[in-house]
C-alpha cells in the first residue's frame, strides 16, 4: 500500500487506460491546455480558427486540465487522442456519445458539473437513452468525468453537487468517489461498462492523500463500502462528506458512540442492500450529502429505507444537506451552507437521545 | 442516365412506397403515436445513401428519417415493425418512429430532439477519423434545427477539430408550422456555415440531375480532405409536420414540385423505365409493412429484463 492523492490516482489510471487500449480517447476543455498558443509556429491567418487537431504541433504548454488530472496524457499519447475542444459542451459531449457508439471509448471531461446545464440534452436524452432506444444494438462505453462540491468560494455556478439530479435519469450510472483507490477503481469499471457513466470528483478532494494498492484495482459499480463499523447509527455519506463523517465518528467514539459509516461510492445503481443491512443492525439512519435538500440523493435513500426497512427503524430517518438555496459565495455563508462535522455530531447525539 | 440513377430511383420509390404504406396504416389507427413522413426528400436521401454504399460511414437523422434508415439498407420489415411498436422492430419497440437505429447498416440513429443528432454524427466522424480513416460522418437536419445551438456548435467544432463530417441541411422552409424566413436571422444558412469556415454547396430544389452527380463528389471530397463540408439542399415538404395533422402547413402551393416525379420523367425520357407500375420492389415494401403490422407486440417482461441488464454491467 502506498499513499496517493485522488488527482494522481486518476492521472495514473488515465495513463494506464490509454496505454492498454488504443480506442480510449480523452476529450474536454483545456485538458491539454495552450492549444493554438504555440508561438514557435506562426499562425496562418487564413486557417487560424480552424487549425485542427495539430498532432504534429509541439506542445509549448501542458496544463492538463484546470485541476491537472489529465497532465502528461497529450505528451505521451498525442493530440489525436487527447483532444482540447472549444467551449462547446453540447457539441463535444455529443461528439463523445457518437464516438462511443461507433467504436471509441471516450473519457469526456466536463470541467464543472454545473456546466452540464449547458449540455443537458446530450446527457439526459442522448447518452442516457441511446442504448435503450437502439434495443441494445448500440452500447456506450462512455465516461463523463466532472467535478462537484462547494467550499472554495467558487460561487453558485462552479460548486454544485448534481449527482442526485443525474441519478434520477434511467440509463445513467453515477459514481462519486471519496478517495484515491475508489476514484481509480471506479474509473476503470466505468470505462468497461456498456452504459454511460458519470463520475463526479470533489474539487476539495483532489489533493487528499489515501492508501492505494499498487495496481489500482477496479472497483465494481453498484457496490458500497462500510468504512467504519458501529451499531449506534448508520451514517450514509457521499464524497467529501465521508471525511466529515469520519471526523465526527472519531469524536463520537471518544464519547462512547460508535456510528457505522457507509460510503455508497456508486449513486446509481445504489447498493441499497448494504445500507439496509446496516440499518437492520443500528435502527437509525442519517444521510449526509452535499446534494439537493429537496428530492435529492438523501431523500431517495430515506425513501428506500423507509419503504424496505421500516420495521428495523427505531426512529424517523434524518438527513443533513445544504440549505435549499444556491451555493453562496461569501466564505462564512458557504461554511454554514455546507453540512459540517459539528452538524453531524449534534445530529447523531440528538438521535441517540431521541 | 446510368445504372446509378436507376438505383437512386429504385430506393427513392421504395421510400415513397414505404411512407405511403405507413400513412395508410396510421389512417387505420395502427400507428401508436404521431409519425413524421419524409415525403419529398426521397431523392436526396436515396442519392446520399447510394453514394455511401460500400463504406463504413455513419449517418444520423432527424425525426423525419424513415427514408434514411431504409436507404441505408435497414430491413423495411424491421423499420415498419419499430414504427408499429412491435417486438420484431429494429429496437424491439423501445424506440419508435423518431428513434430509429440501424448501426450495422451505417444508420446510427434518428432523433426526437431537433438538432441533437448533429453532435452525434461528429462523434461518428471522429471515430472514423481515428479508427477507419477515409470513412465519414453525415448528419441530416432541417431548417428548424439550423437555429439550434447544438447544430451551430457542431459546425464550429467540426472545423476546429477537422472532422470528416458532411452537414446536410434539408431546407423545406418549415420547422413544424413556422417558416424559416420568420425564424431565422441573417442572410442565409449557407452564409452562417461559411462564417464558421465551412465550405458550402447549395442544391436547388429542381436540379435533380445535377445533384445526383454532385453529391457523390461532395462525399468524396470529405473522404479525401478529412474536413467538414456543408450542403444546403432545398427539398419540398410534401406532407405535414406529422401525418394526419388537422392543419397542414406546407409551402402553400397546390402543385408543389415533386423530385420523385421529376426523376421519373428524366428516366422515362432516357428510356430507362417504361412502366413505373408494378415493380417488384414496391410489392416487397407493401408486403413487409403488412407483415410488420401482423407481428407480435413486445413481451411485457422486456422492460424488467432491460432494468436488470442495465444494472448487471452487461
Amino acid at each position: 500500500m502506498t499513499q496517493l492523492s485522488l488527482k494522481d490516482a486518476l492521472n495514473k489510471t488515465l495513463h494506464h487506460l490509454m496505454e492498454t487500449d488504443a480506442s480510449v480517447i480523452v476529450i474536454g476543455e483545456d485538458i491539454v491546455g495552450g492549444a493554438g498558443t504555440n508561438l514557435q509556429k506562426s499562425p496562418d491567418t487564413k486557417s487560424g480558427i480552424n487549425a485542427g487537431i495539430n498532432a504534429d504541433k509541439e506542445l509549448s504548454v501542458e496544463l492538463g486540465g484546470v485541476f491537472g488530472v489529465t497532465a502528461g496524457l497529450a505528451t505521451r499519447f498525442g493530440k489525436a487522442r487527447v483532444i482540447d475542444t472549444p467551449i462547446s459542451e453540447t457539441a463535444f459531449v455529443g461528439m463523445g456519445i457518437g464516438a462511443a457508439a461507433t467504436g471509441l471509448k471516450p473519457i469526456v471531461e466536463v470541467m464543472f458539473c454545473d456546466f452540464m446545464g449547458v449540455c443537458f440534452d446530450q446527457i439526459i436524452n442522448q447518452a442516457a437513452k441511446m442504448r435503450f432506444l437502439s434495443g441494445n444494438q448500440i452500447t456506450l462505453p462512455l465516461v463523463i468525468r466532472t467535478t462537484m462540491g462547494a467550499g472554495d468560494s467558487s460561487g453558485a455556478m462552479h460548486s454544485q453537487s448534481l449527482h442526485g439530479l443525474l441519478a434520477s435519469m434511467p440509463g445513467l450510472k453515477v459514481v462519486c468517489p471519496s478517495n484515491a483507490a475508489d476514484a481509480a477503481g471506479l474509473l476503470k469499471s466505468a470505462l468497461m461498462d456498456p452504459n454511460p457513466v458519470i463520475m463526479l470528483e470533489h474539487k476539495g478532494l483532489y489533493t487528499h492523500q489515501s492508501a492505494v494498492e499498487e495496481n489500482l484495482p477496479a472497483v465494481p459499480l453498484g457496490t458500497g463500502k462500510t468504512i467504519k463499523n458501529g451499531n449506534a447509527v448508520t451514517l450514509v455519506a457521499v464524497s467529501a462528506m465521508v471525511h466529515k463523517a469520519l471526523e465526527a465518528a472519531n469524536q463520537l467514539t471518544a464519547e462512547g458512540i460508535e456510528v457505522e459509516i457507509i460510503d455508497p461510492r456508486t449513486i446509481s445503481p445504489l447498493d441499497i442492500g448494504l445500507i439496509l443491512k446496516s440499518v437492520t443492525k443500528t435502527g437509525r439512519l442519517l444521510v449526509v450529502d452535499e446534494g439537493a435538500a429537496f428530492a435529492g440523493f438523501a431523500d431517495a435513500v430515506i425513501s428506500l429505507v423507509s419503504r424496505e426497512g421500516f420495521s428495523a427503524l427505531k426512529q424517523a430517518p434524518r438527513k443533513l444537506t445544504p440549505k435549499h438555496t444556491p451555493v453562496p459565495y461569501a466564505p462564512n455563508l458557504e461554511q454554514i451552507w455546507l453540512p459540517g462535522t459539528a452538524n453531524i455530531l449534534e445530529t447523531v447525539k440528538d438521535m441517540m437521545n431521541d | 442516365m446510368d445504372a446509378n440513377q436507376s438505383l437512386i430511383y429504385r430506393i427513392a420509390c421504395q421510400i415513397r412506397c414505404f411512407e405511403t404504406a405507413i400513412a395508410e396504416a396510421a389512417n387505420s389507427g395502427f400507428v401508436p403515436g404521431l409519425v413524421h413522413l419524409c415525403t419529398g426528400a426521397e431523392v436526396l436521401q436515396a442519392t446520399l445513401c447510394t453514394a455511401l454504399l460500400g463504406h463504413n460511414d455513419y449517418v444520423t437523422g432527424s425525426h423525419r428519417s424513415h427514408g434514411l434508415a431504409i436507404g441505408m439498407g435497414a430491413d423495411p420489415y424491421a423499420v415498419a415493425a419499430e414504427i408499429f411498436g412491435k417486438a420484431s422492430g429494429l429496437s424491439g419497440g423501445f424506440g419508435g418512429t423518431q428513434h430509429l437505429a440501424a448501426p450495422d447498416c451505417g444508420f446510427l440513429t434518428s432523433n426526437g430532439i431537433v438538432g441533437a443528432q448533429v453532435p452525434l454524427a461528429a462523434g461518428a466522424a471522429l471515430s472514423n477519423k481515428i479508427l477507419r480513416p477515409g470513412n465519414i460522418g453525415v448528419c441530416f437536419f432541417g431548417d428548424g434545427a439550423a437555429n439550434q445551438g447544438a447544430v451551430l456548435e457542431t459546425m464550429n467544432l467540426a472545423v476546429a477539430l477537422e472532422l470528416p463530417l458532411l452537414f446536410i441541411l434539408e431546407n423545406n422552409g418549415l420547422g413544424q408550422s413556422t417558416s424559416s424566413h420568420y425564424a431565422s436571422g441573417g442572410v442565409s444558412f449557407s452564409a452562417r456555415a461559411k462564417g464558421f469556415g465551412l465550405r458550402t454547396e447549395i442544391f436547388q430544389e429542381k436540379d435533380i440531375a445535377d445533384q445526383m452527380v454532385a453529391l457523390p463528389l461532395l462525399i468524396e471530397e470529405v473522404r479525401t480532405s478529412g474536413k467538414p463540408l456543408f450542403l444546403e439542399a432545398f427539398v419540398p415538404r410534401l406532407s405535414g409536420h406529422y401525418h394526419g395533422e388537422e392543419k397542414s402547413f406546407t409551402a402553400g402551393e397546390k402543385d408543389m414540385f415533386d423530385p420523385l416525379t421529376a426523376l421519373e420523367g428524366l428516366l422515362e425520357r432516357s428510356g430507362l423505365i417504361q412502366d413505373k407500375e408494378g415493380y417488384d420492389f414496391q410489392i416487397e415494401i407493401q408486403d413487409a409493412v403488412a407483415r410488420a403490422l401482423k407481428s407480435a407486440t413486445p413481451e411485457t417482461a422486456s422492460l424488467t429484463l432491460w432494468e436488470q441488464t442495465w444494472q448487471a454491467n452487461s
